[in-house]
C-alpha cells in the first residue's frame, strides 16, 4: 500500500514539473494562446474595418476634399519595417528626427510615426508572426511581393484591401502618381493591397562583387564577365592574399541567388517570383508565357554547375563548414578587405564600389576597385524589377488606416517629409553641395547619423524628390544602369498573383526538396558524382510534384494572359 | 505517511458514488485545485482550436471563420514522401534519450546518494545541473565552435597533434552519437533529481535494517533503492513515451541548423515542418501536424499503459 501511495504522490509532483515544462516549452499551447489572441483581434478588426467603410463611404459622398477629413484626434502611426532598431547615439538622432518629422505630421495631419522593428535576425518568421497577431500594434507595413511575402500575407487577411475611394481620399498624391497599370499589378482578386514604389531607379538583379585591381592581377584585363572567370579569380585570391579571412565568407542561405544565378547566365530563363525560394517556375524570353521548369530540362548545365561549385570548394572559396555558418559578416567584412567577394545586387555594388566612409578599402589601397559580374551577363538575361519589389501596405487589424495613408502620401510626396525620413536633418545627417548632390557634412559620423540606414525607408522611395548621394561612384554605376537599359525586359508576370491553395503542398515540398539538393550542389559538398547528385534531386523533384505544380500555374497564366 | 494508516484502516472496498467520493475527499480535491485549473486553461480551453487544422486560415476571418477545407493541410505531410522517416528518427532519438537519459539519470541519483563527503556532493550536483540552465542556441554556438572543421577546438587540438582533422559536419552518421551526448549532458543532472528525491523518500529504517543485517551498498542497491525507485520509473518512462513523437526542435535546430547534407540522420518532424512552411507560414498545416503527433503519442500512452495494466495494475497510470 506504501508503495502505491508514493507512487500517487511521485505522479503528483510529475504533474506539477510536467505543468512547468508545459508552461515553458510547449510550443502548441502557446500557439493556441495566440490563436485565441488573433480571434479576439480579428473581432476587434471587423468592427474598425466597418467603420472604415462607413467613414470612407461617407468622405466620398461629400466630395474628397482633404479639408473635410476629420483629424481632430491626434493618433500614432506606427511604421514598420525591416532593420535592427538603433541604439545609443544612433536612437538619440534617430528620435530628433522623428519628433521633427512628428511636429510636421502634427500639424498636417494630426499624427505622428513610430517605427517598429522587425530585426534582421529570423526576419521572415518575425515579420509574418508580427501580422498574424492582428492585435492593431503596426499600421503601415513595408513589404515586398518577391522578399517579405507580400501576397501570402494579402491572401490571409493581414493587409486591408484598398479602396480607389480610400486612396483617392487619403492619399490623392500617390493615387494621382502611379498609373492605372501600375495599380493593377496590386490587385489581388480585384483589390489593391499594395502602394507600389514604382518610380525608383535600381536594379536589384544578383551577381558577384568582387576586387577588380585582384581581378586585373589574375591576367582578367577587362574584369570577371563569365563563372570560368571566377573560378580564375577565386584561384588567384585564394593563392595570392593569405592575409583574407576568407575569399568568400559565404554563410548556407546564399545557394539560392547562386543557382538562379547559373541558370540565368546560361539560359533565357525568367523566373515568376514569390512561388518559392528557388525559381523553379517561369518562362522563356521567347516565350513568357509558357511555363518551363529548367532545373528539370537544363541537366547538362546544371552538371557542370555542380562541378564548377565543387571545385570552387575544394579551391577554398568558402569556409568548410559554411551550410552551417550563419553568422557571417561578409559585407562588412568586404568593406575593410577581408574577403575578395560578395553576392548581392547591383544596388548594394553601388554602395560597395564607392569610396564611401564605410568603405575603407579604397582608403587603405589606392589602386582599389569594385566590379560587378551579373547573373545574366553572358547571355544578357537581366529583368527589371518587379514594382513590388517594395510597396506599402496597411495593416488589416490598424485602428487608424485613413490616417496611415495619410501619412504615407506625406513620406512619399511631400520633399520635407520625404528628406527628414530618408537624409535625416540637413546639417547634421547631410547637407547638400553646389552639384544639388547629397554629402556629409563636417562632423558627420556614419555609425550614429546615417538616418538612411535607420528608417529603412524601401516602400515608396520617389525619384522626383531623391537627391543622389555625392560620395557614390556615379560614372561607374550610370555606365552599368546604360548597359542593363540596352538589354533588360520588363518583369513580365507582373499581374499573376496564382491561386496557390490547391498546390501549396506540392509547392512546399519541391522548394524543401530543391533547397536541400540545392545546398549540397551549390556549395560542392555532394558525394559521388555530379551526375548522380543532378539525377537524384531532379527524381525527388518529379516526385514532389513539380509537374503538377507548373501545369496549374500554366492554366492560371493561360486565363490571365491568353 | 500517517495518512496511509487511516486508509489501510478503511477495509471494506465497496463502490462509492462520485459525489459521495467529492465529499469524502474534500481536502485533496481542494489541494488538486490549482493543477485542475491550469489544466483547465491552457489544456482544455485551447482544445477547439484544433479546429483549425481543417481550415484554410485567414487572420481576418478567425479560426471558425476560416473555410473548412478537410484534410487538406495532411496532404503536405503524406505527400512529401517523407513522413516515415522523419517518424522514425523522431521516434529513435526519443527513445535514446528516454532510455540513456532515465538509465543514467538514476545511476547519478544513485552515485550521488552513496556519496559520504557533504561538499564534494553538493559541488557535482551543481555542476551536473548547470548545462539545463545553458540555452539551445548557445548551446548550439558551443557545439559549432567545438565541432568546426576551420577553426573548431577540437580540430585545433588535431592539427597540433599533427593529425588528420575531422569534419562532423559533413558526415550525417556521427550525429545520432553527437546529439545523444549533448543531450544527456544537458538534460542528465536536471532528471536525477527526480530519482534522488525518491531515493530520499525510501523509508530510512529499511536502510538501517539492512545495514545491521549485513549488507554492503551494491547489496542495499540491488535490493532495496532500484525496487523503491520501479514505481518512480514507470511513471517517467510513462510520462516520456506519451511525447515519444514530439521531437526536441531547440537541440535539433540550433546544432544542426539547415545544413541539408545531415538531415537523412537528423532530420525529425519538427525541424521538416519548420522549413517546409516556413515559405508560406501556414498555421493550419503546422497546427495539423501537431494534432498528428497528438494522436500518434496518445495511440502509444494507451497501448503501453494497458500492456502494463496486464503484467502489473499496480503500475499502470489509470
Amino acid at each position: 500500500m506504501k508503495k502505491k501511495l508514493l507512487s500517487v504522490l511521485l505522479s503528483a509532483t510529475m504533474v506539477f514539473s510536467l505543468a512547468a515544462c508545459g508552461g515553458s516549452s510547449n510550443g502548441e499551447s502557446t500557439s493556441a494562446d495566440k490563436e485565441t489572441a488573433t480571434e479576439e483581434s480579428a473581432e476587434k478588426t471587423t468592427e474598425a474595418s466597418g467603420e472604415t467603410a462607413e467613414s470612407s463611404d461617407g468622405a466620398a459622398e461629400e466630395s474628397a476634399a482633404a479639408s473635410d477629413i476629420d483629424t481632430s484626434e491626434h493618433v500614432v502611426i506606427n511604421y514598420m519595417t525591416t532593420g535592427d532598431r538603433p541604439d545609443g547615439a544612433a536612437a538619440e538622432r534617430l528620435n530628433e528626427m522623428l519628433a521633427k518629422l512628428n511636429e510636421i505630421l502634427t500639424e498636417k495631419v494630426n499624427a505622428e510615426l513610430e517605427i517598429y522593428y522587425i530585426e534582421w535576425t529570423d526576419y521572415l518568421s518575425n515579420y509574418n508572426l508580427t501580422l498574424a497577431q492582428m492585435d492593431g500594434s503596426v499600421d503601415l507595413v513595408g513589404t515586398a511581393s518577391d522578399w517579405l511575402d507580400a501576397w501570402p500575407n494579402a491572401k490571409n487577411g493581414a493587409f486591408l484591401a484598398l479602396s480607389e475611394d480610400m486612396l483617392k481620399t487619403y492619399a490623392p498624391k500617390t493615387w494621382a502618381s502611379v498609373p492605372a497599370e501600375h495599380w493593377d499589378m496590386c490587385k489581388y482578386d480585384g483589390d489593391i493591397y499594395l502602394m507600389p514604389e514604382d518610380n525608383y531607379a535600381q536594379w536589384t538583379n544578383h551577381g558577384f562583387i568582387y576586387r577588380l585591381d585582384w581581378a586585373k592581377d589574375a591576367g582578367l584585363a577587362d574584369g570577371v564577365h563569365s563563372w570560368e572567370d571566377l573560378t580564375t579569380y577565386f584561384k588567384y585570391v585564394k593563392e595570392n592574399h593569405p592575409e583574407l579571412k576568407a575569399v568568400w565568407d559565404s554563410d548556407g542561405t546564399q545557394y539560392a541567388q547562386m543557382a538562379n544565378g547559373w541558370i540565368a547566365s546560361h539560359t533565357n530563363f525568367v523566373a515568376i517570383d514569390g512561388l518559392a525560394t528557388g525559381a523553379l517556375w517561369g518562362g522563356t524570353k521567347d516565350d513568357l508565357y509558357t511555363v518551363v521548369t529548367p532545373v528539370m530540362t537544363e541537366t547538362d548545365s546544371l552538371v557542370k554547375y555542380a562541378e564548377m561549385m565543387k571545385e570552387w570548394d575544394t579551391i577554398g572559396v568558402w569556409p568548410t563548414d559554411v551550410l552551417n555558418n550563419t553568422s557571417s559578416q561578409n559585407r562588412d567584412e568586404y568593406r575593410v578587405g577581408q574577403v575578395a567577394a560578395e553576392q548581392h545586387h547591383t544596388q548594394t555594388w553601388t554602395d560597395l564600389c564607392s569610396a564611401t566612409e564605410a568603405n575603407t578599402i579604397y582608403a587603405d589601397d589606392p589602386k582599389a576597385e569594385s566590379g560587378f559580374f551579373y547573373f545574366g551577363e553572358e547571355t544578357d538575361n537581366v529583368v527589371a524589377l518587379s514594382i513590388t519589389h517594395g510597396a506599402m501596405a496597411v495593416s488589416a487589424a490598424s485602428q487608424n488606416p485613413e490616417r496611415a495613408l495619410m501619412v504615407y502620401d506625406l513620406i512619399r510626396n511631400d520633399p520635407e517629409c520625404y528628406k527628414l525620413f530618408n537624409y535625416g536633418i540637413e546639417g547634421v545627417s547631410y547637407e547638400i553641395n553646389a552639384d544639388g548632390l547629397r554629402e556629409t557634412p563636417e562632423g558627420y559620423d556614419s555609425t550614429s547619423d546615417n538616418i538612411n540606414g535607420m528608417t529603412n525607408y524601401w516602400w515608396g522611395r520617389n525619384d522626383d524628390i531623391e537627391i543622389r548621394d555625392a560620395s557614390r561612384n556615379w560614372t561607374e554605376i550610370d555606365k552599368l544602369y546604360a548597359k542593363y537599359d540596352g538589354i533588360k525586359i520588363d518583369y513580365p508576370y507582373g499581374q499573376f498573383v496564382p491561386d496557390v491553395d490547391s498546390i501549396q503542398a506540392k509547392i512546399d515540398n519541391c522548394n524543401e526538396v530543391y533547397t536541400n539538393y540545392m545546398k549540397q550542389i551549390s556549395f560542392g559538398k555532394y558525394t559521388g558524382t555530379a551526375e548522380e547528385i543532378v539525377a537524384e534531386m531532379q527524381a525527388a523533384l518529379e516526385q514532389a510534384g513539380i509537374a503538377d505544380v507548373a501545369a496549374e500555374l500554366q492554366t492560371q497564366i493561360d486565363a490571365l494572359y491568353k | 505517511m500517517g495518512n496511509s494508516k487511516n486508509t489501510n484502516s478503511v477495509t471494506p472496498r465497496k463502490k462509492r458514488g462520485f459525489f459521495e467520493n467529492v465529499v469524502k475527499y474534500r481536502t485533496l480535491i481542494l489541494m488538486c485545485i490549482p493543477a485542475i485549473v491550469f489544466f483547465f486553461m491552457f489544456s482544455y480551453m485551447p482544445l477547439p482550436g484544433i479546429w483549425v487544422a481543417f481550415v484554410k486560415y485567414n487572420y481576418g476571418k478567425g479560426i471558425f471563420g476560416s473555410k473548412f477545407i478537410g484534410l487538406q493541410n495532411f496532404e503536405f505531410l503524406a505527400s512529401s514522401g517523407k513522413l516515415l522517416t522523419l517518424t522514425k528518427n523522431t521516434i529513435l532519438y526519443n527513445l535514446a534519450f528516454i532510455l540513456l537519459g532515465n538509465f543514467l539519470a538514476i545511476v547519478m541519483a544513485i552515485l550521488l546518494n552513496e556519496m559520504q563527503a557533504k561538499l564534494f556532493k553538493k559541488v557535482a550536483q551543481t555542476m551536473m545541473f548547470l548545462p539545463y540552465f545553458i540555452s539551445q542556441v548557445l548551446v548550439g554556438v558551443l557545439v559549432f565552435n567545438l565541432l568546426n572543421y576551420d577553426t573548431g577546438f577540437i580540430n585545433g587540438i588535431l592539427e597540433a597533434f599533427g593529425l588528420e582533422k575531422w569534419q562532423p559536419y559533413a558526415d550525417p552518421n556521427v550525429w545520432p552519437v553527437l546529439l545523444v551526448v549533448i543531450y544527456l549532458w544537458q538534460q542528465t543532472g536536471y532528471n536525477s533529481v527526480v530519482y534522488f528525491a525518491a531515493i530520499c523518500g525510501i523509508d530510512a529504517e529499511i536502510i538501517e535494517a539492512s545495514k545491521v543485517d549485513g549488507a554492503n551498498a551494491f547489496q542495499r542497491i540491488r535490493y532495496i533503492i532500484l525496487p523503491s525507485l520501479k514505481p518512480t520509473i514507470i511513471i517517467l518512462l510513462l510520462f516520456a513515451l506519451g511525447g515519444i513523437v514530439k521531437g526536441n526542435f531547440g537541440l535539433f535546430y540550433n546544432i544542426i541548423g539547415t545544413n541539408s547534407l545531415l538531415y537523412d540522420t537528423t532530420d525529425i518532424i519538427e525541424t521538416f515542418v519548420y522549413r517546409a512552411t516556413m515559405t508560406d507560414f501556414n498555421f493550419s498545416t503546422a497546427s495539423a501536424v501537431g494534432l498528428y503527433q497528438s494522436i500518434v503519442g496518445f495511440v502509444i500512452v494507451m497501448v503501453v499503459n494497458g500492456v502494463i495494466k496486464k503484467i502489473d495494475p499496480e503500475y499502470s497510470l489509470f
